[in-house]
């Protein structure tokens, strides 16, 4: 959090400084003589910049190696959320409190078929239950890993802008078999397959999914009626102010921050990876299998 | 336990008349599992992970562009040029950019492309562009020509075209060193013609100084050496000698052509407030409009000539505001109206 706290102190005072950059690489960088104003007239001058600031950085890494041993490499990070996700074996309930999936809606907005998931209120919000919540991500975990294990294909919904970044990646790190919506679902994807996609790829292409993972159900009613009327399976991150029943294995946690989703995208996207290496093993096996009988039979 | 046997008897009785049709048990179909699918798919996966949004191309091709910026981002860091600081990015060269237009790029890609999403793929283009800039400067040649490669693919062909149509042409000298320059006012336009007078030898001998250069056969040959006479005050100084110019107008000297003594000044004031009073030979041709609108175009035809020849002079006279084509025309006269903004004379009733 200090971290967090100190990046934002650095941007207010008018820095440049990307959030994927991480703080240590400004840090070792800024210098009294950087704050003046200087012309970088032609080649020369960047090239003085340039080496200036690589002294500076090797400076900071032979200090860094004394005194603390925490470094950059050992400490999280706040892209971790994104790109380094614990496996599903390694969810435990303190990850999911440090990504604020306790947090509901205020109380008054409480589903009353929220209420087995609930832990009461506090602020006038509604705290979420996270010992019943982790079981039932183990169970999605469970569902996610065994359809990819026979090959079924898994879609990513997330339409929020925040969200696009989390179903991209979830979706690139499972690899095949996987994809993902991070803009607006059109209407008709599922239920009006040939006028969306044409008669061609509603015939050769499997356009049902086998499995939808919602990481915003209540703005994407659409998508579940759609699953619904295709029987498709569906996950779904249920926050304080929707009914669980809407989807058929619901996470209830907080649908609002961005650390949530990453986290639940992450594991089930690992857990799909996972499936689909049994399924390849299961193919491979399968496969020799078939070779060995036809030698035998020749 | 009469009663219950009695009871027993009754219900085996009533099951004999049956009100329901079937006698095995309803098992729903979902669970029927000789239906269920066994082996592998038979149909393909589709291909793109963004199948599913409706938009498989365009979504690709974001991506793809996205990737492309963060790997250049990436080269930049590892070469200590990525965070820049603020005064290096004044230090950028300026963006000179042009896309393909909506309707090519939705061509390119393969999907029709709305304006938001045309200005979202632009953008990021233009990101791409700012990090190709950042190579350029810092002289990363290798790395510039790698990242020009993939924006190239989205640039207009008339790129240069299209770029250089807000930019003023330079100015061009013929082989004797003769600026030429347009100027307009009102409905009159006129061609001038600069050149600089040939500056004196150093006052050796006491005879007259060469010649100057011409500006047009029909020019007489004047000496432009002229040597003021002894200071009253300094009597002890030599003379000065000091270079006159010649103002040609439709073949007429300037006095001859301008009698009104407002248009001569405002053919003179380029010149004073440059500080090249007699330093340049003009020849000008003036068609059209009256003695104002002729003087007025000379004016802005000898200030973009002066600025042509002596780059430093130029900041001065765009702030006096003689390099400026004055919008100011004649306005029409309306109906209802004497002339343009004369109305007739009121009448009460």
């Amino acid at each position: 959090m200090s971290c967090a706290a100190n990046f934002r102190k650095q941007i207010s005072k008018g820095l440049t400084c990307s959030p994927r950059h991480g703080l240590l690489a400004k840090r070792c960088y800024s210098t009294p003589q950087d704050s003046q104003e200087k012309v970088l007239q032609n080649e020369d001058d960047w090239h003085t910049l340039q080496e200036t600031r690589a002294r500076q950085k090797h400076i900071m890494d032979r200090f860094s190696r004394l005194g603390s041993t925490q470094s950059r490499d050992n400490t999280w990070q706040p892209h971790h959320g994104l790109h380094k996700p614990p496996p599903p074996k390694d969810l435990t309930l303190s990850s999911l409190v440090a990504a604020g999936a306790h947090f509901g809606h205020s109380s008054s907005l409480m589903n009353p078929n929220f209420l087995p998931y609930s832990y009461g209120t506090r602020a006038g919000i509604t705290i979420i239950d996270l010992d019943s919540t982790l079981p039932l991500l183990r169970r999605a975990v469970d569902v996610t890993r065994a359809i990819a294990a026979r090959d079924g294909t898994i879609v990513f919904v997330g339409t929020r802008p925040d969200l696009r970044r989390v179903v991209n990646k979830a979706a690139e790190r499972m690899g095949s078999n996987a994809y993902s919506v991070g803009e607006r679902w059109l209407p008709g994807t599922l239920t009006n397959k040939v006028q969306l996609f044409g008669p061609e790829v509603a015939q050769t292409q499997r356009v049902v999914p086998d499995l939808v993972i919602l990481l915003n159900p209540l703005a994407n009613m659409h998508v579940i009626r759609e699953c619904a009327i295709s029987h498709v399976p569906t996950i779904g991150i249920i926050d304080s102010n929707v009914d669980p029943r809407i989807v058929l294995y619901p996470i209830p946690a907080n649908d609002e921050s961005t650390r949530t989703a990453e986290l639940v995208a992450g594991v089930l996207s690992i857990a799909g990876k996972e499936g689909l290496e049994r399924f390849r093993e299961q193919q491979a096996a399968a496969q020799a299998a078939s070779q060995r009988s036809q030698r035998r039979r020749s | 336990m009469s009663v219950l046997g009695c009871s027993r008897h009754v219900m085996k009785q009533a099951s004999i008349y049956r009100a329901y049709a079937t006698t095995t048990s309803y098992v729903p179909p979902a669970a029927d599992i000789s239906e269920a699918p066994s082996g592998p798919h038979q149909k393909l996966k589709p291909g793109s992970p963004s199948f599913y949004t409706g938009r498989q191309n365009y979504q690709d091709q974001i991506r793809g562009l996205e990737s492309a910026a963060n790997l250049s981002r990436l080269a930049l860091k590892k070469m200590h040029l990525l965070p820049l600081p603020k005064f290096a990015e004044s230090s950028l060269p300026p963006a000179q950019t042009a896309w393909k237009s909506k309707i090519t790029l939705g061509g390119m890609i393969g999907e029709k492309l709305n304006t938001s999403r045309y200005r979202k793929v632009t953008s990021i283009l233009n990101e791409i562009d700012e990090l190709r800039r950042i190579a350029q400067a810092a002289g990363q040649q290798t790395l510039e020509e790698s990242i020009a490669d993939v924006v190239s693919m989205f640039e207009r062909e008339d790129k240069e075209t299209v770029l250089a149509r807000g930019r003023r042409k330079p100015v061009k000298f013929d082989e004797w060193g003769r600026s030429y320059t347009v100027g307009k006012r009102k409905t009159s336009s006129a061609r001038v013609w600069i050149i600089p007078v040939k500056a004196p030898p150093p006052p050796v001998s006491s005879e007259a100084g060469p010649m100057e250069a011409e500006d047009h056969a029909a020019e007489a040959e004047v000496t432009n050496e002229v040597t003021l006479g002894p200071n009253p005050n300094h009597s002890s100084e030599p003379p000065i000698p000091v270079t006159t110019s010649t103002i040609l107008v439709n073949g007429s000297p300037l006095a001859d052509y301008f009698q009104h003594p407002a248009d001569r000044e405002r053919i003179v004031r380029p010149f004073k407030i440059a500080g090249l009073l007699g330093a340049y030979n003009v020849f000008a041709l003036v068609r059209g409009g009256g003695t104002t609108g002729q003087s007025g175009a000379l004016s802005q035809g000898i200030a973009k000539g002066l600025a042509a020849h002596v780059p430093e002079v130029q900041e001065i006279l765009r702030k006096s505001k003689l390099l400026r084509r004055d919008p100011r025309m004649v306005e029409r006269k309306k109906t209802g109206r004497a002339k343009a903004r004369k109305a007739y004379a009121w009448v009460k009733r």
